[in-house]
């Protein structure tokens, strides 16, 4: 399957400051690419980079086979970009706004047009500045959406918006994920979870994992031991575990590469005298939680 | 709908205030212009009379106004696609850079240059000028507006991100040039040796660099960065010019053997009149008048000292000179004097004003030839005059003659006459000419663009008559209907550089008076 995204070594630096460190990634065509990590840890950067609306420090980025530096101008056709903190012509209403859209894509669908405007009730008579900020996020979307752009690029779109509006443009989206990929960052864990079918996790410029959300359920689960009596906690533990904590006579971690049969052995060998192992999935918003908080003690 | 009409329809509904503030600027121009003309005639146009007296604080007002919104709606229009920042929202739009620069040059083109150019064809027209043989000039003049104000403007707003950066980064322009303005005036020669055209090239090739740089690549900080390193530049430019020999390959030294086109000999008993003078400023400047009798110009020759290179030697040896400076005084056949003037420092002056010094001054000397010489009496109301436009004698308060001409003013009229054939009433004060003294007023523009640069094609001028009596001192002589002058369009034939030597001149004995 070709890459919509890819990208290698990419990395930003702002003065002395690392926005990004070689930042490899690649977005197969068709997913839904959830783009995740705590607050400054270099989404938007990443996405600018690949928008060439930055350029990078170092390293390349390849989107829907373009180099992301090239991107310019009719490439545009093909891609959706919208972000949370994007600055739209204000004083345009919003049907002008889709009028003066229309002539630069090819593909735009008037029928699409007209249907998204529906499905996100956008009053047309209305100024983008005089609407609400979800209302903002909806126009954006429906004018990225109108052209069946082959990749949809959101950046933090639901960052402050209702649930109610959130499942609305979720739904928007959802609609589209057949004939486009779509790559999305957002905090928004649990919206995502419903939807993506890949994850990144980016922190502190580096991606600390970028896998198939499947994989990922697969991998992580939370583990809890049951002893006769409380146990003593052994010096040296597996590397792929993760936030041990002890309380009588319970030990819970977080194993990040779950295999049943390994995981069972390992637990056999450090923690023999255990008398019950439960293995629990875990939630993307658990497993995003128990990364961070990973993140931060080793920072 | 191509991208370029979709983008400049969008400015047209988005800034149809603003064009039409520029249109509406342009036509109360041109009604307040063709307005002052209806009342009076051509001559009372004159500044400081007539029509124009009344209106001349609304029409300053229009005239100021009318770039402040030219500049306004560059830099709106250009920012409306802002190529500072990462946030618009346009460009991870299919917009094409050439697409969209081609629609904000249709957009300027159209609401500056196009009006524009309908107001110069509608005031040749009203004046009484066919347009159509002054194409080549009316759009010399769009040129000049798309150089001197919309190149540098739509420059500065491709690397601002707002109306009020714009107007700020102006500003810093602005008191750049005054700085700038200000050294050269500190550095010697820099304002006669310079011929800025190089300068010139540079301004546009930069200007053109940065609008492509923002638009192809939006690489603000570069483009910012080309803006400072060409101030720098110029700057540096202008302290390592070698002037000296820039005035000496335009002005070539007068060989040895030849005759130079005139001589000039002090005349100390030529003291000047203080009325006559300027007083010194400040106490900055000391101003030594230099009473000099003429001689050696040939009959249809005349001399035109461009510039004075001054060189101040005491006998303890200190030496001083005064950098070229301009002078613009003009020598004609049978005139008997003239005089120059040398701006000292004050300091200087004091450390040489106790004993004699040596004075030597280099002269850049153009000489002309007196050609088209023609007789030709001034007839009563307007009339045309071949290179001067449509002329008028009558005025109700002055005795010269006012011409409005199309695109610019001649290059070179000379007006002579016999100031005792004058029809001019003369006043009580004044005593008659005698007989055969020559009068001589004329008007010159050094340029050969074929047009001034501006918003108004038509160039007002007035020319007056003066002549030189037996003193320093002129008088002049007034141009009326039936007054009978020889006219004549002298063309520049030679440039060249003479000396000349004051041994043993007191400063102090010709310092001019104090205020």
């Amino acid at each position: 399957m070709k890459d919509a995204i890819r990208t290698d070594n990419l990395t930003k630096t702002f003065r002395k400051f690392d926005a990004l460190r070689d930042l490899s990634l690649s977005v197969p065509e068709g997913a839904v690419y959830a783009f995740v990590g705590p607050n400054g840890a270099g989404k938007t950067t990443a996405i600018k980079i690949l928008m060439n609306i930055i350029s990078a420090t170092q390293g390349r980025a390849e989107v829907l086979g373009l180099d992301s530096t090239e991107l310019r101008g009719r490439a545009f056709t093909s891609i959706g970009y919208v972000s949370e903190n994007q600055e739209l012509p204000e004083w345009m209403r919003v049907g002008s706004f889709f009028d003066f859209l229309r002539p630069f894509y090819p593909t735009w669908d008037r029928s699409l047009e007209e249907q998204l405007i529906r499905q996100f009730e956008l009053p047309l008579d209305r100024k983008l500045r005089n609407l609400s900020r979800g209302m903002r996020v909806k126009a954006a979307l429906a004018s990225a959406l109108a052209y069946h752009p082959k990749l949809i690029v959101l950046d933090e779109p639901f960052t402050g918006l209702d649930p109610l509006v959130r499942d609305e443009l979720i739904q928007g989206l959802l609609e589209r994920a057949e004939e486009s990929t779509i790559f999305i960052s957002s905090h928004d864990l649990a919206e995502i979870e419903s939807f993506a079918s890949h994850i990144g996790y980016l922190e502190q410029g580096c991606l600390r994992f970028s896998e198939e959300l499947t994989s990922l359920a697969e991998r992580f689960r939370e583990v809890e031991l049951t002893f006769a009596a409380p146990p003593r906690m052994p010096n040296r533990l597996p590397e792929t575990w993760m936030h041990v904590a002890s309380s009588a006579a319970v030990i819970r971690f977080v194993e990040s590469r779950f295999d049943e049969a390994r995981t069972s052995a390992d637990v056999r060998t450090v923690f023999g005298e255990a008398k019950d192992v439960t293995f629990a999935p875990m939630s993307l918003r658990s497993i995003f939680l128990a990364m961070a908080r990973a993140g931060r003690e080793t920072a | 709908m191509n991208q370029v009409m979709s983008v400049f329809l969008k400015d047209l509904r988005h800034y149809w205030r603003e064009t039409l503030a520029a249109v509406a600027l342009l036509s109360a121009f041109g009604w307040q212009e063709v307005r002052s003309w209806s009342e009076g005639g051509l001559g009372a146009y004159a500044v400081g009379y007539g029509v124009s007296s009344v209106w001349p604080p609304i029409s300053g007002l229009v005239g100021f106004l009318i770039p402040v919104v030219w500049l306004f709606v560059i830099a709106r229009a250009i920012q409306g696609e802002s190529l500072v920042g990462d946030r618009q929202f346009w460009v991870t739009r299919p917009f094409e850079w050439t697409k969209l620069l081609a629609a904000k040059t249709l957009f300027v083109l159209t609401f500056i240059n196009l009006p524009l150019f309908v107001l110069d064809v509608f005031l040749l027209k009203a004046a009484g000028f066919a347009p159509q043989q002054y194409l080549t000039g009316l759009l010399w003049m769009q040129l000049t507006i798309l150089i001197i104000l919309v190149l540098p403007a739509a420059a500065l707003a491709t690397v601002t991100a707002s109306v009020a950066q714009f107007f700020l980064a102006l500003l810093l322009v602005l008191l750049y040039l005054i700085g700038g303005s200000w050294l050269s005036e500190q550095i010697p020669s820099s304002r006669f040796g310079s011929s800025g055209s190089l300068t010139g090239v540079f301004f546009i090739a930069v200007c053109l660099a940065v609008i492509l740089l923002q638009y192809a690549r939006r690489k603000t900080f570069a483009s910012r960065l080309l803006i400072v390193g060409f101030g720098i530049a110029c700057i540096v430019l202008l302290a390592v010019t070698p002037y000296r020999s820039l005035v000496a390959r335009r002005f070539p030294q007068l060989s040895e053997g030849d005759q130079p086109p005139f001589q000039l000999a002090l005349v100390p008993d030529l003291k000047p009149q203080p009325t006559d003078l300027p007083s010194e400023r400040g106490a900055e400047d000391v101003l030594i008048f230099l009473p000099f009798a003429v001689s050696g110009i040939a009959p249809d020759s005349i001399v035109r000292l461009h510039g004075v290179l001054y060189e101040v030697q005491s006998r303890d040896g200190f030496r001083w000179d005064s950098g070229w400076k301009y002078q613009g005084v003009f020598l004609f056949p049978g005139q008997k004097n003239t005089q120059l003037i040398l701006q000292l420092k004050r300091g200087v002056y004091e450390r040489m004003k106790s004993s004699p010094v040596n004075l030597h001054m280099s002269l850049a000397v153009t000489v002309y030839e007196d050609k088209n010489r023609r007789e030709f009496v001034v007839p009563s109301g307007d009339f045309a005059l071949a290179d001067a436009g449509v002329c008028s004698a009558e005025h109700r308060f002055t005795r010269s003659l006012y011409c409005r001409a199309p695109l610019r003013r001649p290059s070179f009229l000379l007006i002579t006459a016999d100031a005792s054939r004058s029809t001019c009433q003369s006043g009580d004060e004044q005593s008659p000419p005698e007989k055969g003294a020559i009068a001589r007023g004329w008007i010159s523009d050094e340029s050969s663009a074929p047009a001034e640069p501006g918003i108004n094609p038509l160039q007002e001028f007035s020319v007056g008559l003066t002549h030189w009596t037996d003193s320093p001192q002129r008088s002049s002589t007034g141009i009326c209907p039936g007054t009978p002058v020889t006219l004549s369009n002298p063309e520049p034939v030679r440039k060249l550089r003479t000396e000349l030597s004051l041994r043993d001149f007191s400063l102090e004995e010709y310092r001019g008076p104090r205020r």
